[in-house]
């Protein structure tokens, strides 16, 4: 026999994993980056120097339009 | 093996919308097709498939143990040299797979035949783990099927517990276009089966994950990424702008790095190289090595990496009868023997064969009018009678 057992699904399918999927994490202010800071004390605040959209160039490389998706 | 047409369920739309199936239809072209099915013996499903999948897994992972560290089949597979080190180091440090999907051609007539490999990125995943299991259990109850069908089919289960091995002490980032309907759909559905596992996860388009001067990939909370299911491929990974940073960040992947190996065609003359006549491949050359000819002026010509049958082209006597067009095949090519895919009222299948942590488990069916099976050939769902 090769039945699956039981398939369930717990956030596909309702409004709630809807948003979950979505993503949804507010990009902070961040910028391409940001600088060092210090606080009053000398402490530095934030140390953070991000950039963003290194991955993700092929579907516009390979397709015009970019409607490549990276599941095949 | 059998097609039998049957009527749909009527509320079908409703049923896939519901469990978050949203792309069953795209671009206004049905993509989930219940108006047939095939039906398969135990017999086919246990001993040509099955079976024949386990092995085809072994020999792929005896060609990644020969390939991982020799420059010769590296280059051969046109991979880039800037990441060998960073291919070879997974291998070696053991990395583990969650998943891959063979494409087979198959009649039940003969044994069925390795077309491809997709290891790195294989979609379809829900309708193969779920939806299709959804219409076995409702077209049971609604007799639109006999009441003593069964479906290959074990993938969910098996993904809970693959994950709950690949790291319920991390927290997993899934990220691919999630623009595309249908690739959001599949890292939502793998995302569910991650938390079903435990795992807490976070899910972020490709675009969105930066990199941090400290020497991580982050999220857009400025968490790092420690664990990473990515459906998007290594090719296009190794091509972006962070590509140079993959071998200084401390991310894990899935796929792992090694599976880039084996998400090529060169795979297919170099399996045969190293297992010539094996009931289960088709002879295979790469396009530019003399024996080609061997294969006489009639075969399947693929370009090294393409995705969806983009570039493919089916050469009868010499001249290409039926070709996808597409933006690949910079890399070269592979001819594999020309094996008809079965054509069963006018429609050609090729199975999809799911291994889940090497364990073959799960059967998809895709189908076209065409002979080459492009990213609009419909999904059909199978039974075991």
């Amino acid at each position: 026999m090769k039945r699956s057992r039981r398939v369930v699904l717990t956030m596909m399918g309702t409004a709630a994993a809807g948003a979950v999927s979505m993503g949804f994490v507010p990009r902070n202010d961040c910028g391409t980056e940001r600088l060092l800071q210090r606080g009053p004390d000398g402490r530095p605040t934030e140390n953070c120097r991000v950039t963003y959209g290194g991955f993700g160039g092929a579907p516009y490389r390979l397709h015009a339009q970019g409607h490549a998706h990276g599941g095949g | 093996m059998r097609r039998i047409t049957c009527p749909e369920r009527n509320d079908w739309r409703a049923t896939a919308e519901a469990a978050g199936f949203d792309f069953h239809t795209i671009d206004g072209e049905r993509y989930w097709d219940e108006c047939a099915y095939y039906a398969l013996t135990l017999d086919e499903i246990e001993h040509q498939i099955e079976a024949p999948s386990g092995e085809i897994d072994a020999m792929c992972l005896e060609l990644v143990g020969r390939a991982i560290d020799d420059e010769n089949y590296l280059r051969r597979l046109k991979i880039p040299e800037a990441f060998w080190s960073l291919i070879s180091e997974s291998w070696h440090r053991d990395e583990a797979s969650l998943y891959g999907r063979f494409d087979l051609s198959f009649d039940g007539r003969g044994p069925a035949k390795l077309l491809e490999y997709n290891a790195d990125t294989p979609t379809s995943i829900f309708e193969a783990a779920v939806f299709q299991w959804t219409w076995l259990e409702q077209a049971i109850e609604r007799r639109i099927i006999p009441g003593h069908a069964d479906q290959f089919n074990s993938i969910h289960e098996r993904l809970i517990d693959a994950w709950k091995k690949l790291g319920r002490e991390c927290r997993l980032h899934l990220t691919g276009t999630t623009e595309s309907a249908e690739d959001a759909g599949t890292l939502a559905y793998l995302e569910d089966t991650a938390r079903q596992a435990g795992l807490a996860t976070t899910l972020i388009d490709i675009e969105d994950i930066g990199w941090r001067d400290d020497g991580s990939f982050v999220d857009l909370d400025d968490r790092a990424i420690e664990l990473a299911f990515k459906l998007y491929p290594w090719e296009w990974m190794f091509h972006d702008a962070f590509g140079e940073l993959l071998a200084k960040a401390p991310t894990r992947w899935i796929e792992p790095p090694w599976k880039a190996i084996l998400s090529n065609k060169g795979i297919l003359p170099l399996l045969w190289e190293m297992f010539p006549g094996h009931p289960n491949l088709l002879p295979a050359f790469f396009d530019d090595d003399p024996n080609a000819a061997r294969l006489g002026a009639s075969f399947v010509r693929k370009p090294l990496y393409s995705r969806e049958g983009a570039n493919v082209a089916l050469v009868s006597e010499g001249m290409a009868v039926v070709e996808q067009h597409g933006p690949y095949g910079a890399e070269g090519y592979v001819r594999q023997a020309l094996a008809a895919l079965p054509n069963f009222s006018g429609q050609y299948p090729v199975l999809g064969s799911w291994l889940i942590d090497h364990i073959p488990c799960g059967l998809s069916i895709r189908e076209d009018e065409n002979p080459i099976t492009g990213n609009t050939s419909r999904f059909l769902p199978h039974a075991i009678l």
